[in-house]
């Protein structure tokens, strides 16, 4: 057991059975108020989000999930299927991997950590940073190479993010997996 | 289903805890009241501390444990075990952490129930984000026992202010005859003339307090200082050079007139309200009355060490001071700083004076304003009836 404001994002917390993942954690203190933890979660079994709000010192059970590193292998029937190293794989629909979902791309290499509760495999995270590769970018604007001037890019499986001007059809590029956010140019996977 | 939110009383628990001076339990109370006359609720109020209430309330006798008043179950609240009994909503009043057998008891029943948090009092605007969420507490886990935060508050998100149906309608006649307000204050030993100038000062200590005593003493017309029991008659005291000024004393100095008050009931108490021309107030329950006079106020909030107090403040100028004009917000919101801050009052003093005549129109503005909102008990009553016949059973 923790204490609410000791609650952190990414934190699990087992809420009648289920395992929510906090998303965001705000800590409010404010004249005679009891201190308060006001949380986002995203439950890790169905997908839904709530808002809560706990005093300070409330208890609540936060517990560590089972995760093995995996890759991602293939896609059939909406089913994702990811392999551990000894070859054995785990299912998962597309809603148990809504928030990754935009970065899963056939032949990725990303070592992704596969989740479990209660035996189950039930998400997979990504690492914080990936590289993807532009699949169609508007040319760029001539000369600016400032990267504060901004366009939409689309990556080989249709999400599209913003990237600077300069990046081009082609181009591979980090982003933060948790944001969605580009990061800088990067060379190809080897 | 619609007939099912016109449905029958709920029965509710309020616990309360008195921390200090009569906000908490007045504010119980009048909750309390306002579920059961209004709202047709059944109530027990579970209070720690029947001095206190009793203080406020002079038909209760704080001899008997449980009793009976205005419809309303009032128990004292021990360390001996509390038994639930038939519990609908459980009220946690600032979070007063209730009895450890009585939620035992309550996790253990087969239907649903709602524990809600009442909070304090607040303008900030984090307040509308936290209002209603759920707080699924280990306590509460695998039971029909569901938490929520329920926080009072100015906007329409939030769970509004405790307002009975009919202060404004009895403010409006009292206010229309002057033969009303000086029958009140007759009561108290005062007589007026017309322009005088009244104000009501319940407040905490102000080590600045001698300075704006000084100027009211200076004042153009009479002024009349009506005192209220509390820590600020020793400031009183020592401007007084009085060593122990008492309720029924009247002193006077220049044009400044001081009347120090014997302890004033609630009901009597908005009377006084509606009386002056300045209401000072403290905490939260007179806060709240004040808001209801529609006069202009001073809210000496409730101080701590950190200062976050201050912020709250602000918040509510914000709010409040909307109603205003640039020239007279500006003045307010001085006047309301420096007296929190313990600062030398006279030039805000002075210059919220010069603003008068907008301030009054502002305050009965937010008066106004305020009075279009759903009552802080209305709405708990919904929101509790929508949990236990509407809602699912879990979070999401």
């Amino acid at each position: 057991m923790k204490t609410a404001q000791e609650l952190k994002p990414n934190n699990v917390v087992l809420i009648d059975g289920n395992p929510w993942l906090v998303q965001k954690a705000e800590y409010t203190k404010s004249g005679r108020n009891s201190a308060i933890m006001k949380t986002k979660l995203k439950n890790l079994l169905t997908g839904s989000s709530t808002e809560t709000v706990y005093k300070f010192d409330d208890k609540v059970d936060v517990i560590s999930l089972d995760k093995k590193d995996t890759t991602f292998s293939y896609k059939a029937d909406g089913v994702y299927v990811f392999m551990d190293e000894e070859y054995n794989q785990y299912e998962l629909r597309e809603e148990d991997i809504e928030s990754v979902l935009p970065f899963i791309v056939e032949g990725m290499s990303d070592v992704c950590h596969a989740v479990f509760f209660e035996g189950r495999v039930i998400s997979v995270d990504l690492p914080t940073t990936i590289v993807r590769q532009i699949d169609y970018s508007e040319n760029a604007a001539r000369g600016d190479t400032s990267g504060k001037v901004m366009k939409l890019a689309r990556l080989i499986n249709g999400t599209e993010i913003r990237v600077p001007d300069f990046c081009n059809t082609g181009d591979w590029i980090e982003i933060d997996s948790r944001t969605a956010e580009y990061k800088c140019r990067a060379k190809a996977p080897a | 289903m619609a007939d099912s939110l016109t449905s029958p009383s709920l029965r509710w628990d309020i616990f309360c805890r008195v921390v200090d001076n009569f906000g908490d339990a007045g504010i119980c109370w009048r909750l309390a009241r306002q579920l059961v006359r209004e709202q047709g609720q059944q109530v027990t109020l579970f209070i720690d501390d029947l001095a206190v209430l009793g203080r406020l309330l002079s038909e209760l006798d704080t001899n008997v444990e449980r009793q009976s008043l205005d419809g309303i179950v009032i128990q004292h609240w021990t360390e001996s075990g509390i038994e639930t009994s038939g519990t609908d909503v459980v009220i946690e009043a600032f979070g007063c952490t209730l009895p450890a057998n009585y939620l035992s008891q309550l996790t253990s029943i087969t239907r649903r129930a709602l524990w809600l948090n009442l909070e304090y009092l607040s303008a900030e605007s984090w307040v509308e984000g936290c209002h209603l969420l759920p707080s699924p507490v280990e306590e509460t886990s695998g039971s029909n026992l569901k938490k929520f935060f329920f926080f009072p508050g100015f906007t329409d998100k939030t769970g509004g202010l405790l307002r009975e149906q009919d202060l404004l309608s009895r403010r409006d006649r009292f206010q229309q005859s002057d033969k009303n307000r000086s029958a009140l204050l007759k009561q108290f030993g005062i007589n007026i003339r017309p322009n005088d100038f009244l104000i009501s000062l319940f407040s905490y200590e102000n080590p600045a307090l001698g300075s704006w005593l000084e100027e009211l003493s200076q004042h153009s017309t009479r002024v009349h200082l009506l005192v209220l029991e509390g820590p600020v008659v020793k400031d009183i005291a020592y401007w007084l050079g009085e060593p122990t000024p008492r309720a029924g004393d009247h002193f006077q100095r220049g044009q400044c007139h001081l009347h120090i008050l014997p302890f004033v009931r609630p009901d009597d108490y908005d009377q006084l309200l509606w009386c002056c021309d300045l209401n000072i107030v403290r905490g939260e329950d007179s806060f709240v009355r004040a808001q209801w006079a529609g006069m202009p106020k001073l809210w000496h909030i409730y101080p701590q060490d950190d200062g976050v107090h201050l912020e709250k403040l602000d918040a509510f100028l914000t709010l409040y001071n909307q109603a205003f004009s640039p020239e007279a917000d500006s003045a307010a919101r001085a006047f309301w700083q420096t007296w929190n801050r313990g600062k030398n009052l006279p030039l805000a003093w002075r210059n919220l004076l010069a603003h008068w005549p907008a301030i009054q129109a502002g305050s009965r503005a937010w008066c106004d304003a305020l009075s279009r909102q759903k009552k802080l008990s209305e709405q708990l009553v919904t929101f509790a009836k929508k949990q236990l016949i509407f809602a699912p059973r879990n979070i999401s």
